[in-house]
């Protein structure tokens, strides 16, 4: 069973890009996977256009068409995609369905994001949602269930720090990366504390980038030289019952569940993982319920190294969020062209050995104790 | 400008003690259809989508999480604040609902999970535009206090 196929990737460095705009990022995104896919303008078929917030930040509307237009697409139907994080997989979704569909040969997803501006601040989920009145801010909630694991598993600060000590290695061998020096587990501890346990250092920070996809049908994909397989793409939501168990997170579970059953597959199979390291709490509860190791043990897991380049199976062998940095809407789409990338063995010095299979799981949002949005996707070549 | 004039950050979230024998109380949405309870009260029982009434839904519990914000705080509250969830007690005095909340600033440095905790309300942070607001918080209880 093949869902569709990913034949061209693009992505532009994520950092702080302040002469750039939102547009000019996008569209040099797209430019950059029509060209690696060799599509012109003419041979795509429906565009999808992901961002989080440049709506609230700069009161822009509708801007795929604006980058679309930039690379010569018009005509076809655009779709604008806002699913907080999970915003460009949500657009890949939408774009794989499409083609599943028979609606499209060819679809283009774009992911971008301006947000390093002045007075930015910390994510919330709007000031009419009571969770925000009482004083939820996007890291209360990963410090929550950071708590509540270290209560029941015996998760150690430590072992929370060396997610981000891993994914620094690894980001230190991404030339997208925002922050490719090497830390400790120390300089991860001795942070300044955000919300406790979470220092600086264990919550991603903030970027501006973009990242596109070229999608094509299972029947246009043999047209081109170098395809992945889409062997399922899942999109669910929070089920927002009362009350919440903070340290094993059914929503993410339901996504990797579904995901894994529709491609096939297990985690076993998984030869790497990109998942949405927002916070290093975040990995850890992501390693559960993505099935690579029983709930409760992720913090051995990374201790282990079974997660880290070179082991059992690398989890985001890109560096994460907290080596990228986070640009809302470009982050679920950057995901996709990592594992894209090292499927197609083009991945250099971060190369996973003999990598056939992987997997990109990302996260967004925040209502009632519980996610709003989980994607999983699951590839293969 | 005393208490009485202040705001609540929103509606329909608490009640505001009148005296000594009212404690606060925070309210929440329970349908009969369902015998469900929620909190906040939504504008439709999410199983019957008959709506539900406004109900006290309990003023105590014990602290199932808690953490410091340490950071820049959001809507003029105190820094550091402390929030978490609170597992309400069950049966006639409350719903058993998990609630995330604010804790007393003065308590930030005293809090621990399993910990019990009363409710009360008072100034605290304000509207977005400085206008203080009433917000719910949750006391701990300390075993002197009991009784």
């Amino acid at each position: 069973m093949m869902l569709a196929s990913v034949i061209g990737v693009g992505m532009i460095p994520f950092g702080k890009h302040e002469e750039r705009t939102l547009v000019s990022m996008g569209a040099q995104a797209c430019r950059l996977a029509l060209k690696d896919a060799g599509v012109l303008p003419s041979g795509v078929d429906a565009a999808f256009f992901s961002c989080g917030i440049a709506s609230r930040l700069f009161g822009d509307f509708t801007i795929g068409q604006n980058v679309f237009w930039e690379v010569g697409i018009n005509r076809i139907p655009v779709v604008n995609v806002e699913n907080a994080c999970t915003s460009g997989s949500t657009a890949f979704f939408l774009a794989c369905n499409m083609v599943a569909a028979g609606q499209a040969d060819v679809a283009l997803v774009c992911g971008a994001e301006k947000m390093c501006v002045p007075g930015f601040g910390l994510i919330s989920s709007g000031e009419s949602q009571l969770d925000t009145q009482l004083g939820m801010v996007a890291p209360a909630g990963f410090a929550l269930r950071a708590v509540r694991h270290m209560e029941e598993y015996g998760t150690t600060a430590e072992q929370l720090a060396k997610v981000s000590v891993k994914n620094r290695q690894h980001g230190a061998l991404n030339p997208m990366a925002q922050f490719r020096d090497p830390i400790t587990v120390e300089d991860v501890l001795s942070a300044p504390m955000i919300v406790d346990p979470l220092t600086r250092l264990s919550c991603c920070p903030i970027a501006d980038g973009a990242a596109a996809l070229l999608i094509a049908s299972p029947q246009a994909a043999h047209r081109f030289s170098h395809s992945v397989h889409v062997k399922s793409s899942v999109l669910v939501t929070g089920n927002y019952e009362n009350p919440q168990d903070l340290a094993n997170w059914e929503t993410d579970r339901r996504g990797a569940h579904t995901a894994y059953e529709k491609a096939g597959m297990g985690p076993e199979d998984m030869d790497l993982v990109e998942c949405h390291d927002a916070f290093t709490i975040s990995e850890i509860l992501h390693y559960e319920a993505l099935g690579l190791c029983p709930p409760g043990e992720g913090g051995r897991l990374v201790d282990e190294g079974s997660v880290a380049l070179g082991g059992r199976v690398p989890v985001n062998p890109s560096g994460g969020l907290l080596s990228r940095g986070h640009p809302v809407g470009a982050t679920g789409v950057a995901q996709i062209v990592e594992v894209v990338t090292q499927l197609r063995h083009e991945a250099g010095s971060r190369q996973v050995q003999n990598a056939k299979t992987g997997l990109a799981q990302c996260m967004g949002g925040d209502k009632d104790g519980d996610t709003k949005s989980c994607t999983v996707s699951i590839f293969s070549v | 400008m005393s208490e009485n004039h202040i705001k609540p950050m929103l509606p329909d979230i608490f009640t505001i003690p009148r005296d000594e024998k009212h404690p606060p109380m925070l309210l929440g949405g329970y349908c009969r259809h369902c015998n469900a309870h929620y909190f906040p009260k939504p504008r439709y029982c999410p199983r019957c989508l008959e709506p539900p009434e406004l109900k006290e839904i309990g003023n105590a519990g014990i602290i199932h999480s808690l953490t410091v914000v340490r950071t820049k705080p959001p809507l003029g509250l105190p820094q550091p604040y402390s929030v978490g969830y609170v597992d309400l007690e069950k049966g006639s005095a409350g719903s058993g609902l998990r609630v995330f909340c604010l804790f007393d600033p003065e308590s930030v440095d005293h809090l621990k999970i399993g910990q019990k905790v009363v409710l009360r309300v008072g100034p605290l942070g304000h509207d977005g535009r400085g206008d203080t607001r009433l917000r719910p918080y949750f006391k701990p209880v300390h075993e002197n206090e009991e009784g």
